[in-house]
């Protein structure tokens, strides 16, 4: 190969793989690992959606809210400066192994399943989807306590976010089929029929 | 890379920088407390010791932190930059401060001075990190302008030893103790080009919103507007000034005898209480958010 050729093909490759990064560049965001669980944005609920279904505040008491995020939001119940409860609504779509513990629940709250997990924290499951939880901080709740403050929660309006499975009380287990095809399939049998 | 969390686990017990910061501790109502160990963050959070839930949050938190769109992580890096410039700056001084003392290089030292407007963008510049973080971190909490701003002051009032150590070590000391007064008259005379003198803008430069130095520069002023609000009444109902910060300091410092912006310089150049008490906040809303979703 004459030498001439040889510099060509290299300043060719080296061209292809620059112009390669830069039309790569504006992509970079699609690449695995921008979202929890690599799940697109479009698929988990917004927490903005969640902050008007929040209890509201009793007399004395006030609702902060700390965090927003997609699939979140989380406020603290305050009684002067006395953080009482983290209060919190996120959507289990990015973390579904969280509605295992759903699976064969003691108790139930409007119809849906309750778990209490330690001491300190209640989670509810609606609509299979979302996963309302308090966790009393400092001197604690206790569990009465919790439950009516879960209780308080806009639950009908949280399971109204959820059409497709508002209606289902029972959590089903995770599987990797995507929720929407999770029924099972049931192939028509055939009868037989004696030939004419 | 490292998460969130195996950084709380890795910040130091006992160097200058806690020291620095027990010692301003003092000056605030609950004191500071020291917590490295993501464990007992955790339990601290959930109110539990069983070791099952802790690793499921913990599981969960560094899943949450590995996400780029998160933006926990994006928020660490932005006090990254903002600690690396302080050490650089403050390390420079140092220097000419020692290079002061030979005759030959006194001319050289005179060149970097740490003149009050650059110390003012320094501080507007960890204002403006302090409140960018907190979008990335707490993205924006509540339906109305007044959750956001109860949230902010939530926010401020649980790191509160944090913003005394800056009110302290960037503004009152090296400033004097009518800094946040004089505060809006130096950001005014600074030129939008002597951002670029100071390192930690080129770090965060891209995550400041509106384009050119002159955009950043009004989103700074403004920034450091609404925190100056917030700040005065925090200084006004604590009562600091520079001699309390110092005296403070050195209840676990040892005596000083410089000036205090000397003082400043030397806690520039050998602490990093920004990116120290930054890791403790960010890992504390990092584990309410994972406990709350196991």
């Amino acid at each position: 190969m004459s030498r001439i050729l040889r510099w060509g093909l290299a300043l060719v490759l080296i061209a292809g793989l620059l112009i390669g990064t830069v039309l790569f560049l504006p992509f970079r965001s699609w690449l695995p690992g921008g979202t929890v669980g690599d799940l697109p944005k479009s698929e988990v609920v917004n927490g903005t959606a969640f902050n008007r279904l929040f209890p509201k505040a009793q007399a004395g008491e006030t609702i902060v809210f700390t965090q927003e995020k997609r699939g979140f939001s989380e406020a603290r119940l305050k009684s002067g400066a006395q953080t009482r409860a983290l209060l919190a609504i996120s959507d289990t779509s990015s973390a579904p192994e969280a509605r295992n513990k759903f699976l064969s629940p003691v108790q139930r709250l409007q119809g849906w399943p309750l778990v209490e997990q330690g001491s300190q924290a209640s989670a509810l499951l609606v609509a299979d989807r979302f996963q309302v939880k308090v966790i009393g901080q400092g001197s604690g709740l206790d569990q009465e306590q919790r439950h009516e403050l879960l209780g308080a929660f806009d639950l009908a309006g949280l399971a109204a976010l959820n059409p497709g499975a508002a209606n289902s009380r029972t959590p089903t287990p995770t599987s990797a089929i995507p929720p929407g095809q999770r029924q099972p399939v049931i192939l028509p049998t055939p009868v037989l029929e004696p030939a004419a | 890379m490292s998460t969130i969390l195996e950084r709380l686990d890795r910040l130091p017990k006992r160097n200058l920088t806690v020291l620095a910061l027990k010692g301003i501790g003092t000056l605030v109502p609950g004191g500071w407390r020291n917590l490295t160990s993501a464990d007992d963050l955790i339990a601290d959070v959930l109110g539990s010791n069983d070791p099952t839930l802790i690793a499921q949050v913990r599981r969960r938190a560094d899943e949450l932190s590995r996400a780029r769109h998160e933006g926990y992580t994006r928020a660490m890096s932005l006090y990254d930059a903002v600690n690396r410039s302080q050490k650089t700056a403050g390390g420079l001084r140092v220097l000419a401060n020692v290079a002061g003392g030979l005759p030959l290089v006194k001319q050289m030292a005179k060149l970097t001075p740490a003149s009050d407007t650059l110390q003012a963008v320094d501080l507007s510049l960890k204002v403006g990190a302090e409140m960018l973080a907190f979008t990335q971190v707490n993205g924006l909490p509540g339906d109305s302008f007044g959750d956001f701003a109860a949230s902010l002051s939530e926010y401020a009032g649980e790191a509160s030893v944090r913003m005394a150590a800056l009110v302290c070590f960037d503004a009152l000391l090296p400033l004097g103790d009518q800094a946040l007064q004089r505060l809006d008259g130096l950001l005014s005379q600074v030129a939008p080009r002597e951002l670029r003198d100071l390192p930690a803008y080129a770090g965060m430069a891209s995550l400041i919103p509106g384009r050119g130095d002159e955009a950043h520069l009004t989103f700074l002023r403004r920034g450091v507007d609404t925190w100056l609000g917030w700040a005065d009444g925090f200084v006004g109902g604590l009562g600091l000034t520079g001699q309390k910060a110092v005296r403070a300091l050195e209840g676990t410092l040892g005596p000083w005898q410089g000036g205090f912006e000397q003082l400043a310089t030397f806690l520039d150049a050998f602490t990093d209480t920004f990116q120290h008490t930054g890791v403790q906040a960010i890992a504390r809303r990092l584990v309410e958010r994972a406990a709350a979703e196991i």
